[in-house]
This record gives structure tokens, C-alpha cells and sequence, in this order.
């Protein structure tokens, strides 16, 4: 397929890509051919994203530029990357709630009549075409609201197809679909390609990658890594090329030796039909909630501070047996216990952007005092944080939206640190972190529990957790189903057991 | 048809908002004069009913475009008094009502552009619109005075075959939204952009590929004309220019669109809601006036009756 060299369609050439301090996309390069379909790979924060984005007119590139039959493509806005025939199927779910199928699909671009009025009975016709064609049983009529996932990721899809594109750039479109799906979704890849569009295709399920791209680009930090026909790799080769980088100085050496028992999981059901289990973690260990993604990580965690009810079970402290907190006051009544939780959406539930690094770390302390105390400025602890966590802030009053990802973290980890908490409970530490700084945060994170604390963690990067962690217990169907050493642990193995467990309703 | 009907009263999933419940109160109302009074049900009442609903309607009408993208109009009353006092200048028909609709469409663009360009939040914008506008039609006209042209008089006053005039206004001024808010790409994407607004994804139109920023702008260009069309039909019922005429004509507009079921939060609302909305209103304060109800106790019982009908309509139970 590739001995006669097509031309290709679009060329993107030396494409960089910062978001303030944060270099997301450092001189990569994709061609596009005809015919074909392309998987982009590389693991999560590997610029995937970002570089479609760049094409689909959502962001600008900083340099670099895009050619499309050889000629250079301006794309200042989404609207040009459309009409340039750039359409995308974006991996966040963008339809409008308030209209219906019909008026989605055909958002942008709607059929008019000779009089200059919406063409509505056109618009109809066709969605309901292209719905049968994806085996949608759906009214056109429908408003999106009314739709499940699944069903609105499916129209997303329809759109994206329906916009007679030459390009489509599809963001993960299986994340919402079950097996079945996928083959209709693939019948339709299939078609697309034999009408000669280039097809992007975005995904982390290898037997999909396999199954229907014809070449893969893979990056990693950013960087571009390689382009490889699909027929000459192996899923293993694959993702070596994704991972490849030293690991061993990435993360710092794994705890000598654990302490007492600090917090103990007994019975523990997460679901009324999820199988009961027990966990503990002790002083001065990382101990990681590993696992594919959804299979209860978050609900576990988040019993512990009050967000989910868990079915059953007992929970104790240092020893101490407690009840397990309310939706109300859990956050509060955990920190006062020395438990602190960070949540994985940082911007959304942790920080408060608009205020200074300096209230972001000590908000935490003013939230153990009365309302009315007057506020100390605590100066003092803010510099000690600060410096020892490194942050890189103009000043502690400067707000913290201005900070990079990296920093960002290192505020909302701080905010705990100067609790003095005992144990923290952190969802995704590394989420949208540049290399630099989750080296940063994972030899901090070690630090703290060397000192006498502990740290409960889940995160999507497998690698991480390996890395990070002293002990994983494997989550798979809401509950433990396997406890390994992190240093012997791999992601084949952690993929094992979860998927070979037994007796566990996924 | 029977599925759009019942939509109106369910609290789910209709982008037409809870339009049921100001149409429910509108025949109550109805039934309640005409049984209650004998002077509702007459010729001569109803006559002045429709022409005092009127001016709101078309306003309320305008103030529906903005509120669609998730803004507000509070220029809406100036723009009113300013109309009535650029008819009242001497000068000929043919020159004076083109220019109220040119000056008003400057208006609208100037408030459209100063909040999409600018970035300054709709209500500081609007209300500083007001401000100056209201200024402007003071050193106009400072107390009430002057003619407006016979034509826009004539145009107002009096009846085709036994049809009062001003029901003629309103036919046109909703078979104009009408065309423009469910027929053309512009209604359409007004529609989009508040959805995207109100569901937190700000960017979700513009990756459809609509202009966002220009859209913006022609709603408030069309609620300053909707404004400047309600400006020349009171224009006519007073005879003269009145600085003052517009006062708070912007609040009663939002008040009449918020009563049928259009959310402030954009993406939702309906032509036939807001109507029904403004027809609340004027019942109300027809209905109240015939049985000697206090002025004062009846701006009171407007504002428990915003409350008691915006409360039954959150966004949530809609699943929008």
C-alpha cells in the first residue's frame, strides 16, 4: 500500500505547541494519505490530542505549519478547518443539548431553501439515513438531551461522516461503545476509507488499532517518535515506542521498610453486588489502586472521604475503628483525622484559580479555625511550602491559574503538606504534568511518606503506579481482586489479573 | 403536534420551556374577568387591552433574542423613550421613522459589539447603553412634547374591519420572530450558542463552525429593533415624544419572557411562550385596574408571580 508513495493529503510539518510555561507539542510531524487510516498513539498527555485539535482549528500552533494537497492551510478557527473539509469527532462529548439530532448533524452547515429559510424536512430526511446506517434507531426529532452516552457519542459520529469531509479525525470514538458498536463503527471506518478519505484514528484498544489502521504515528511527551505501516509492528513494538523512556529515573527508590497499619479496609463492599474485600496501608507506603479504567478505583477512594457511600464493611484509623464519613462533612472531618484527599480534577474540585498560590496552600489551616477568627497570613508556612515543594511562582500572590499544570499540583499537594496530614489519598497526581515536574511530584510524594506518612493512589497510567508505588492492589468489578509488589508488577501482569479474576460481576 | 403541545406543560426536556403554565394562567384569567367583570368582556376594553399588551409584547420579543445566547437587554427602555423622541422632531414621516430603525440597529450593534469584542459582562453593557441613551433623549426632548407624524398615528389608532389596528403590529412583529427564530440558520445557531453557554461548554458552537461572536451581536441588534418597533407603536398612542414613556420597559420585557418558560441561562425559551407571557402581564394589569386594585399592590403581585413561575422551571428537572 505504501510502495507507490500516494500523495498525501495533509502534511503537518514541525508542529509546536505551548500552553503557557507547559510545552505540549515540541516539533512533530503527520502525513495523511488517501485511503488510509492512521492511528495516533502515545499514552495519556503524549500531545494525541492536542495535534488534532491544531488540525481541526480548535487551537493555533506556535510553529510549524499544515499543508493540504501541498498547499498551505491557514486554520485560525474551526469554522476554516470545516471548510478546508477538516471534520472531527472530538473525544469530549460536544453536542448541544438543546437541539435535536437533526439540528446537530447539521449545525454549521444546514440546507436551506430557495427562500434562504432552514431546509427542516431535508435535514430529517438525511439524519435519518445516516442514523440507519450506524444501526441508530433513533427520531431525528429526538432532542440530544434525551439520549444516552452511547447514543450521543454515536451521533457525534454520524456528524463527523455526515460532514462530507476529505479528512476525519476520530478522538477515541470507542470510549462509549461496546463491543458491537465498535464493528459498526468499524463497517463504517471501512467505508470511509474505500471512499478515499484519510481517516485519523485516536484509540488505546490495540486490537481496534490493528484491526482496521493502515499506519500509526506514535508520540511520547510531545515528541514525535515514529510512523510505522500497522502490518510491519507488533502491539508489543507498539508500545514500547509509547513508553520507551528510562523509567528508573523517572521514580525514586521504593520504601526500606513499612510501619504500623494506618488505615485498614475490612469487608470493604464498594457495590451492593460487588465482592467484599480487605486492604491496608501502612506507614511510609505508596500503595496503588491499579486496574482498567472505571472499575471502581474512584467509588473506593471516595468512600473514604464522604463522596460515595460504600455498601459495607469497617474502616479504621491508626487502629481506631470510625463509621464512614458523610457526603456533608466528610472532607472536613478526614482532615481532621490527618487524612487528606486530592481530587483528580484540579481545576473543577481543588484549586481556586482566581486566588494566590499563598491562599491556595493555607486555606486549608483557615479551614480549622472559626469563621469569624481573624486570618493570620501564615507567611511563614507558605515560604516553607513554596520551597519545598519548589514551586515556581512570580510571587505567593500570584493567582494560581497563571501557574503551569505541574505547579499547579504542587499548590494543591502543599495545601495538605501544611496540614501536616498523615495520609494522603490522591486521585491521578500527575494529571496534564509536563516529565519534568512529575519527577518532581513523585519524589515528593515519597519524600512525605518516608517522613512517617502514607499514600493511597489510583492514577490511568499503569507505568505510573509501577513506578511510584511500593504495593498495588489490582481493582477490577468494584473490588481487590489481586495485591502485588509494585516491583515485580507489570502492566501485562496488572492487565492479567484483573482480567483473569473470577466470581467478579464487571 | 399533540407531543409539542403536552411539551409545554412537562417539566422535561423541551427547549421551549414551561410555556404551559403562563398559557394556563392567561385563559384563567380570562374566564375569571369575564365571568367576574362586565366590563372586561367589552368591545371597548379589549380594544385598549390589545393596545397596551402590545409595546411589551414586541419588546418581551426582542429581549427573547438576547436572552437565547445567554444575555439581556437593559437599553430595551431607553431605546423606547429615545424612539418616541426622534418621531416627535419635525421633520417628514420618510425620514424620521427610517431613522429611528437605522439609529436602533446603531444601538444594538454598539451593545452587540461592546460585550463580544470588549468583554464587558451584557448587564454592565446594556446599562450603560441605558445611561447614555436616556441622556441623549433628554437633551431631545426633556419633558414630554412635540407630534409624531400622522402616519405612524393613523397606523396605530382606529380599526380594519372592526380588527384593531395594533393586532396587526403583533401578527407581524411574531410572524417576523417566527421566520427568523425557527426558519433561518440565525435562529438556529441562537439556539446553539446558548445551549453550548448554558451546558458550560462556551466553546461547543464555534466548533460547529458558527460565528459566534457575530450571531451575538445580531441579537442585540435585533432586540434594540424589536425596542424601536414597540418605541414608534407607543410613539403613536401617546401622539407625542416622552423621555420617560420607556421607564423600566426593559425589566417588565425579561419579566414577560422569564414568565413563559425562556431560561435566563440561554437555549431555552419560545416565541409562543413570551407572547403568552406578555398577554399574562397585561391581563394582569388590565384585570387588577378593573377591579380598582392599588397600583403599588399590583407591581407587588407581578414580582410573586416571577417568582412563583421561574421557581416551577429549573434547568435540572429539564434535563437541559
Amino acid at each position: 500500500m505504501f510502495d507507490g508513495e500516494p500523495a498525501c493529503l495533509i502534511e503537518m510539518q514541525s508542529i509546536s505547541k505551548a500552553f503557557g510555561p507547559a510545552r505540549v507539542l515540541r516539533d512533530v510531524s503527520l502525513r495523511l494519505r488517501p485511503g488510509s487510516v492512521h492511528a495516533l498513539m502515545g499514552e495519556n498527555g503524549a500531545g494525541k490530542s492536542t495535534l488534532m485539535k491544531i488540525l481541526a482549528g480548535v487551537h493555533r500552533c506556535d510553529e510549524g505549519r499544515i499543508l493540504k494537497d501541498g498547499k498551505p492551510l491557514h486554520l485560525p478557527s474551526p469554522r476554516e478547518a470545516l471548510a478546508a473539509g477538516i471534520s472531527t469527532v472530538f473525544q469530549e462529548l460536544s453536542l448541544l443539548p438543546n437541539l435535536t439530532i437533526a439540528e446537530n448533524m447539521f449545525l454549521g452547515r444546514e440546507p436551506l431553501l430557495l427562500g434562504g429559510g432552514l431546509d427542516r424536512r431535508r435535514m430529517r430526511a438525511e439524519t435519518a439515513a445516516a442514523l440507519e446506517e450506524l444501526d441508530l434507531k433513533l427520531d431525528p426529532d429526538q432532542l440530544v438531551s434525551t439520549l444516552t452516552i452511547a447514543e450521543r457519542q454515536f451521533v457525534e459520529i454520524a456528524h463527523g461522516i455526515k460532514a462530507d469531509a476529505s479528512v476525519l479525525i476520530l478522538d477515541e470514538p470507542t470510549a462509549a461503545l461496546n463491543a458491537a458498536d465498535v464493528e459498526v463503527l468499524n463497517r463504517s471506518v471501512r467505508r470511509l476509507r474505500a471512499e478515499g478519505r484519510a481517516i485519523v484514528y485516536i484509540s488505546h484498544r490495540m486490537d481496534e488499532i490493528f484491526g482496521i489502521c493502515d499506519e500509526g504515528t506514535v508520540l511520547k511527551d510531545g515528541q514525535f517518535v515514529a510512523t510505522r505501516a500497522i502490518r510491519d509492528v507488533t502491539p508489543d513494538g507498539l508500545i514500547a515506542m509509547m513508553v520507551g523512556r528510562e523509567l528508573a529515573d523517572l521514580f525514586p527508590p521504593r520504601a526500606a521498610s513499612l510501619g504500623q497499619p494506618v488505615l485498614e479496609l475490612a469487608g470493604f463492599r464498594a457495590t451492593p453486588r460487588a465482592r467484599p474485600f480487605d486492604l491496608t496501608l501502612r506507614e511510609g507506603e505508596i500503595l496503588g489502586l491499579a486496574g482498567l479504567e472505571g472499575q471502581g478505583q474512584q467509588l473506593i477512594m471516595r468512600a473514604l472521604i464522604g463522596r460515595h457511600a460504600p455498601a459495607g464493611g469497617t474502616l479504621r484509623l491508626r487502629g481506631q475503628a470510625l463509621k464512614f464519613p458523610s457526603p456533608s462533612g466528610g472532607i472536613r472531618a478526614m482532615a481532621r483525622l490527618g487524612l487528606g484527599f486530592v481530587p483528580e480534577d484540579r481545576k473543577e474540585e481543588g484549586l481556586m484559580l482566581g486566588l494566590s498560590v499563598a491562599a491556595n496552600l493555607v486555606i486549608g489551616l483557615h479551614a480549622e479555625r472559626p469563621a469569624f477568627a481573624p486570618a493570620r497570613r501564615l507567611k511563614a508556612v507558605v515560604q516553607r511550602m513554596t520551597d519545598t515543594l519548589r514551586i515556581k511562582t512570580a510571587s505567593p500572590a500570584t493567582p494560581v491559574a497563571a501557574l503551569s499544570g505541574g505547579n499547579q499540583q504542587k499548590v494543591l499537594l502543599g495545601r495538605y503538606l501544611a496540614r501536616e496530614v498523615k495520609i494522603l489519598v490522591i486521585e491521578e497526581p500527575t494529571r496534564g504534568v509536563d516529565i519534568g515536574a512529575k519527577s518532581e511530584i513523585y519524589a515528593l510524594l515519597r519524600a512525605f511518606a518516608q517522613a512517617g506518612g502514607a499514600v493511597l493512589v489510583t492514577s490511568r497510567e499503569t507505568v505510573e503506579l509501577i513506578g511510584l508505588c511500593d504495593r498495588l492492589a489490582v481493582v477490577h468489578g468494584h473490588t481487590v481482586v489481586a495485591d502485588l509488589p509494585a516491583g515485580e508488577a507489570t502492566e501485562h501482569s496488572i492487565l492479567a489479573a484483573a482480567l483473569t479474576a473470577e466470581g467478579v460481576a464487571a | 403536534m399533540i407531543r409539542w403541545f403536552t411539551s409545554g406543560f412537562s417539566a422535561r426536556r423541551s427547549r421551549h420551556g414551561l410555556w404551559g403554565v403562563p398559557l394556563v394562567i392567561a385563559v384563567a384569567l380570562v374566564a375569571i374577568l369575564s365571568l367576574g367583570t362586565d366590563q372586561f368582556a367589552t368591545r371597548e376594553n379589549l380594544f385598549n387591552l390589545v393596545a397596551q399588551a402590545m409595546p411589551l409584547l414586541i419588546a418581551a420579543i426582542g429581549q427573547l433574542f438576547v436572552i437565547l445566547v445567554g444575555g439581556l437587554d437593559l437599553s430595551v427602555g431607553s431605546i423606547i423613550s429615545f424612539s418616541t423622541a426622534i418621531l416627535s422632531l419635525d421633520g417628514p414621516a420618510v425620514v424620521l421613522i427610517p431613522a429611528v430603525f437605522v439609529l436602533a440597529a446603531a444601538v444594538g450593534l454598539i451593545n452587540g459589539l461592546v460585550i463580544t469584542r470588549m468583554g464587558v459582562h451584557p448587564i454592565i453593557a446594556t446599562l450603560a447603553m441605558q445611561y447614555v441613551l436616556l441622556g441623549i433623549t433628554r437633551i431631545l426632548r426633556p419633558v414630554s412634547g412635540g407630534t409624531v407624524p400622522d402616519l405612524v398615528i393613523a397606523a396605530v389608532q382606529g380599526s380594519v374591519l372592526g380588527v384593531p389596528l395594533p393586532l396587526f403590529w403583533g401578527i407581524i412583529a411574531v410572524g417576523l420572530a417566527a421566520k427568523i427564530l425557527y426558519g433561518s440558520r440565525f435562529g438556529l445557531h441562537l439556539f446553539a450558542i446558548g445551549g453550548g453557554v448554558a451546558a458550560g461548554m462556551d466553546d461547543a458552537a464555534s466548533t460547529y463552525g458558527i460565528r459566534v461572536g457575530r450571531n451575538i451581536v445580531l441579537a442585540y441588534v435585533a432586540s434594540a429593533l424589536f425596542a424601536a418597533l414597540a418605541g414608534v407603536f407607543l410613539a403613536g398612542r401617546i401622539v407625542s415624544g416622552d423621555p420617560n414613556v420607556g421607564l423600566l420597559f426593559e425589566l417588565d420585557a425579561i419579566t414577560a419572557a422569564a414568565i413563559g418558560g425562556t431560561q435566563l441561562s440561554g437555549g431555552v425559551g419560545s416565541l409562543h411562550g413570551t407572547v403568552l407571557g406578555a398577554i399574562v402581564l397585561a391581563l394582569l394589569a388590565n384585570g387588577m385596574n378593573l377591579a380598582n386594585v392599588s397600583p403599588f399592590i399590583q407591581t407587588a403581585i407581578k414580582g410573586g408571580l416571577l417568582l412563583a413561575i421561574v421557581g416551577l422551571q429549573s434547568r435540572k428537572k429539564m434535563g437541559l
